[in-house]
């Protein structure tokens, strides 16, 4: 009895102890925008970040030579300007001379050189190195091919002039300088506190806001940059939460805790007439592939099959987020969409052509598995789909869902006959979509390859006239989705947002980038503890 | 070996019998479900979904359009199937090990312990989701890893078991006119174990019921078209304030048939050994 | 005693060890890498990363070297959190976790004790048959739906606590009730179940014949025995709760460590894995010692070998 007392006693000091502190980190009349992360950030280091949760802190955090307009179109930032030499391989970017870090140290060209030699440097690591391999000898540098540095194509001429030799022509490098991956970093903060450099009390940046607190796990809280060289930024203070499920960030979102959200599908219907409900394209694409080395999608007829069985217009019915239903692959909100193309829902001809490749009514079809990676939108969209193939084809098809790095390690060594695979953004251009199933791609698990499709591909990235760029595209896009059908595409993703009335000047954007820098929260609030 | 005043004593435990009943119910419902269940489980409409219950659909339907009630009544064969295959290839499992260890005794049952203090030592969730993952597809990882987690306790409880009955008399007869220890063991003292090993099982159900719901919940949970009941909570509870029919029923159908589970196995308990009142 | 401690302590670590071994066995044979991604890496990329973790070696090499690192206590690099090592996310998360799992622990004794002590010692009232319908309900209810429900009440419905988050002492309630009310419906028919077991024991009888009140004989004799199978599962329970859950972080957002036990293989982060089944193995090993010590606080007739 007095051993269970003493042991009550001390699980009662053990809960007292560390209590979470009472501090909300935030004053009465301050100007603050909370939201929250779907995963804590795994990185702050804006060399090694590659995932949209890091980058969506560090785009608030920092900036680069230059950066995205709201058409998406790069403009000077760091870089008051930038010179091409006549045969496009040397850029001389000219520097803004009023330009501090957030510890009031100028920023020079010397920290973009050592930036991109510590991007490139095998030992760093990085996922995003590949980002610069249009430097001359950059691709070598990261290989270990060179082990000199100084052989790379990145030097600083004097304090604010950075010149940079590529190893062949690439109009758009000044697009590539808007990625995280390229910002400046410090020499003497990195080379002092080594792996730590990123946490709060050693990080030092340049953008609108600078990093005051990093509760792993938990929260990240931004102040206004007093350094900053551009406008002082609206908000005072920029709270990010991190909570993964987004049922629980809604219920935050209606208690007053958040200021934005993003809605949970099956709460979609229920906020549509909701004042804060805001809907957005979102330049992602979700399509099944056809692995052509298996049987029966060897066969076109039976591909071009399997797409024309599909409505897809009952697609935003089920998941009722707005999804464009898709027959063609890029994106709309993208240069060179056209809804036009791709095969539309014909269940006779599906028929007839699963028919004419010998197999009417599905006899004689070897089984055939669609395979997806564990997820409720990836299960109820398998479901639909087996259903419509059983009811439009007469087949019956199989569903294997994995575990998502499981899943991966199969599209690599064995892909299924029927798999599933989205695509976002990584730039705002179709090329970022369609380069992806050229024979070359390391992202093309259909085993399909199509010389005049590589053609296409490669010429429109060239192509400076748009009305000849997108007669090119339209091309790829019909061989890619009429006539080989190595995959068909489903539908483009939308956003669903929930954004406070107070908040004002919130950009939503297709790439689902988050600007806080022109964001302002409305006086009269009042921020709920 | 059953205690002859078994019966009668376990019939005057009402929620016992009760929980025999739903049981029995439930098992019925697992066989006949096709000839019970109004729709099929996988037809779809996709104009009538979400739809709260209704005349057509007593339980309401999900977000394809399906009936939940048939769903449910499908689900009911595959959690009854998965939980009872766990339940009793963890008691195979536990029970020869135990067993085993215990009659064996001095080094080898301090070693093969000493094995299981190991696994013990490992969280049970990581054990099962690295189990499934290497496993993967469907009932059978779900099942193998469940199965792979509880026999541990089992065999714990049946060493425990073995060891106070290998000191009985009649064991120590028996091994002193030279009968063999196989035959011993399966002969003597594991049909002592009977009770206990009935008790066990009643327990295992309901946690390995419990412990694929929350495998569904992680997302690792059975492959469709097979639905558990556990799945159908999963995909229920985010829409707990939208489309409350969706978490209400399956949540209904695991609770009461825990509940059951867990009463049929205080009744047995108390009417195997009313002395043996120990929760497992 | 302190022998006994000792002997305990050095006997943690073949078991530490054998737990190392078959942990990082097993999750070296799950397929899948840590740097697998939805957009491939070029294999230059990848091999620069692979050969800064040093998963370019052999597996042998990879073993001997993260067992080098373990006997110095260094946990390794994480390889999903950039820059931190698996020491620095423990040390992060594991001090929530234990104060969740200790509040948590905390409601499930006093509940469950309680529920217990009452049922046990008016067995078969009324009284006793709702507390233990109730506790084989507790037992009975997966914990997302218990949580969905608490929230949906609690937070929703009646504005009491806040939904989610670890802002304040108000935030610590739910999570704390949703982790700790199955473990006392646990104790609570562990409790009761013990008590009556307790109470047809001879000494019982003897008491009772020397005349002495019931109460003293409940409160005297019979609870502290009753108690011993309590503090048995406490040791095991303990462990459990304290290095967190990941169904109640998930739904309530809360920083702490049991969420790595999911994460942590999804990702492959092996290190990862690696250090919070060593501090949970650890933690167990602890728990059970100090059962044992408790047993001789108890009952001084126990001897430690």
């Amino acid at each position: 009895m007095k051993a269970l007392l003493i042991s009550l006693l001390f699980i009662g000091l053990v809960a007292s102890f560390l209590w979470p502190s009472a501090d909300r980190g935030t004053v009465e009349s301050e100007a603050v925008f909370r939201m929250n992360l779907t995963a804590e950030p795994p990185t702050l280091d804006w060399a090694l970040a590659t995932d949209n949760v890091s980058i969506r802190v560090i785009e608030n955090l920092m900036e680069g030579l230059t950066a995205y307009d709201a058409a998406l179109r790069p403009q000077p930032a760091i870089a008051a300007r930038w010179t091409v030499s006549g045969d496009g391989r040397i850029y001389t970017f000219h520097l803004r001379p009023d330009v501090y870090w957030s510890d009031g140290k100028q920023v020079t060209a010397h920290d973009f050189e050592y930036a991109w030699k510590r991007l490139l440097n095998p030992a760093t690591a990085s996922e995003y190195a590949y980002f610069l391999y249009d430097v001359e000898n950059a691709a070598a540098y990261n290989t270990g091919r060179i082990k000199d540095a100084d052989l790379v194509g990145v030097k600083a001429l004097h304090d604010l002039t950075l010149r940079v030799d590529l190893k062949k022509q690439a109009v758009y490098f000044p697009s590539v300088t808007t990625f995280t991956a390229t910002f400046p970093q410090r020499k003497d903060l990195i080379e002092r506190y080594g792996d730590r450099w990123t946490e709060p009390a050693h990080l030092v940046t340049l953008g609108a806001f600078r990093l005051e607190e990093w509760r792993h796990e938990y929260r990240l809280t931004l102040v206004a940059n007093e350094h900053y060289y551009g406008d002082r930024p609206a908000l005072d203070r920029v709270i990010f939460y991190v909570v993964s499920e987004e049922t629980t960030a809604l219920t935050l979102y209606e208690t007053g805790y958040l200021d934005r959200v993003t809605l949970p599908p099956i709460a979609i219907p229920r906020y549509k007439t909701h004042p804060d409900y805001v809907r957005a394209p979102f330049l992602r694409g979700y399509y099944y592939g056809f692995n052509l080395d298996k049987a029966p999608f060897d066969k076109v007829k039976v591909r071009q099959a399997f797409s024309m069985a599909i409505d897809r217009e009952e697609i935003p019915k089920i998941l009722k987020g707005g999804e464009i239903p898709a027959t063609s692959w890029i994106p709309q909100g993208m240069f060179a969409h056209n809804p036009e193309i791709g095969l539309a829902f014909n269940p006779e001809k599906a028929r007839r052509f699963l028919a004419e490749a010998g197999y009417k009514n599905g006899a004689g079809l070897p089984p055939i598995t669609l395979a997806f990676n564990t997820d409720p939108t990836n299960r109820m969209i398998a479901e639909h789909i087996q259903a419509q193939w059983k009811k439009n084809l007469g087949v019956t098809v199989l569903l294997d869902n994995m575990e998502w790095k499981v899943y991966l390690q199969q599209l690599r060594e064995d892909t299924p006959q029927v798999f599933r695979l989205g695509w976002g953004a990584d730039y705002p251009d179709p090329d970022n979509f369609m380069n992806l199933f050229t024979s070359t791609s390391g992202n093309n698990n259909t085993h399909w390859g199509n010389a005049e499709y590589d053609r296409f591909i490669s010429d429109a990235a060239s192509e400076g006239d748009p009305s000849k760029r997108l007669a090119l595209y339209d091309a790829a896009q019909r061989i890619l989705t009429e006539t080989d059908v190595p995959i068909m595409p489903l539908f483009f993703a939308a956003q669903n947002l929930l954004i406070s009335p107070e908040i004002e000047g919130l950009e939503v954007n297709a790439m689902d980038l988050i600007h806080l820098k022109k964001v302002k929260r409305k006086p009269s609030n009042k921020v709920q503890s | 070996m059953i205690q002859p005043l078994f019966w009668p004593r376990f019939r005057q435990d009402r929620l016992a019998v009760a929980s025999l009943l739903l049981i029995a119910a439930l098992l019925l419902i697992a066989i006949f479900g096709d000839v019970i269940a109004p729709y099929a489980h996988d037809l779809q409409n996709t104009d009538n979904n979400l739809a709260a219950p209704n005349a057509q659909h007593w339980m309401g339907t999900d977000a394809l359009g399906r009936d939940l009630f048939s769903r449910l009544i499908y689900g009911t064969r595959i959690s009854m199937a998965v939980s009872l295959l766990t339940g009793v290839s963890a008691l195979l499992l536990g029970t020869c090990y135990g067993a085993v260890s215990g009659y064996a005794g001095g080094r080898i049952d301090n070693a093969m312990m000493r094995g299981v203090d190991v696994l013990y030592a490992i969280p049970d969730l990581l054990l099962i989701i690295l189990i499934t993952v290497l496993i993967g597809r469907g009932v059978s990882g779900v099942f193998l890893a469940l199965s792979l987690v509880g026999w541990i306790t089992v065999a714990r409880l049946i060493r425990g078991e073995v060891l106070r009955l290998k000191e009985n008399a009649y064991v120590e007869a028996a091994r002193a006119f030279g009968v063999k220890d196989v035959r011993i063991l399966l002969k003597h003292i594991l049909p002592n174990t009977f009770g206990v090993l009935i008790v066990t099982l009643t327990f295992r159900i309901p946690s390995a019921i419990l412990a694929e719901s929350t495998l569904s919940f992680i997302g690792l949970g059975l492959t469709p078209p097979a639905a558990s009941w556990g799945t159908l909570a999963n995909e229920g509870w985010k829409a707990l304030k939208f489309y409350p029919h969706l978490i209400f029923f399956p949540g209904l159908a695991i609770f009461m048939t825990m509940l059951a589970f867990n009463f049929l196995g205080d009744g047995l308990r108390d009417a195997l050994d009313p002395k043996q009142n120990k929760v497992s | 005693m302190l022998l006994f401690i000792l002997r305990r302590l050095l006997w943690a670590v073949p078991v530490l060890w054998a737990v190392a071994t078959l942990t990082f066995v097993m999750m070296h044979l799950v397929p899948g890498g840590p740097f697998d991604r939805e957009k491939k890496l070029p294999p230059e990329i990848k091999a620069n990363i692979e050969a800064k973790y040093h998963l370019d070696k052999p597996f042998a090499v990879q073993y001997g070297l993260y067992l080098k690192g373990l006997l110095k206590g260094d946990l390794g690099p994480s390889y999903k959190y950039l820059g931190r090592t698996v020491n620095d996310v423990i040390a992060d998360t594991l001090p929530v976790s234990i104060q969740l799992g200790a509040l948590a622990l905390f409601i499930a004794l006093v509940l469950g004790l309680l529920a217990g002590m009452a049922s046990g010692a008016f067995a078969q009232t009324a009284w006793d048959k709702t507390s233990m319908f109730f506790a084989t309900a507790g037992i009975s209810i997966p914990n997302f739906v218990l949580g969905a429900f608490l929230i949906l009440v609690f937070s929703h419905q009646f504005k009491l606590f806040p939904p989610a988050l670890w802002e304040d002492a108000r935030s610590v309630v739910l999570p704390a009730f949703a982790l700790g009310l199955a473990p006392a419906a646990y104790i609570a028919r562990l409790t009761r179940s013990s008590i009556l077991e307790e109470k047809h024991r001879d000494y019982v009888r003897t008491a009772r014949a020397k005349g002495l009140p019931e109460t003293t004989i409940l409160f005297r004799h019979v609870l502290k025995n009753a108690i011993t199978p309590v503090i048995t599962v406490l040791g095991p329970l303990a462990a459990t709760l304290v290095t967190g859950s990941f169904v109640i972080e998930f739904i309530f957002s809360v920083p702490g460590m049991g969420k790595f036990f999911i994460t942590a293989v999804t990702n492959r982060d092996y290190p990862l894995i690696m250090g919070v089944t060593l501090v949970y193995a650890l933690l167990v090993v602890l728990a059970n010692l100090l059962v044992d010590l408790f047993y001789t606080v108890i009952d001084p007739r126990i001897q430690l070998e």
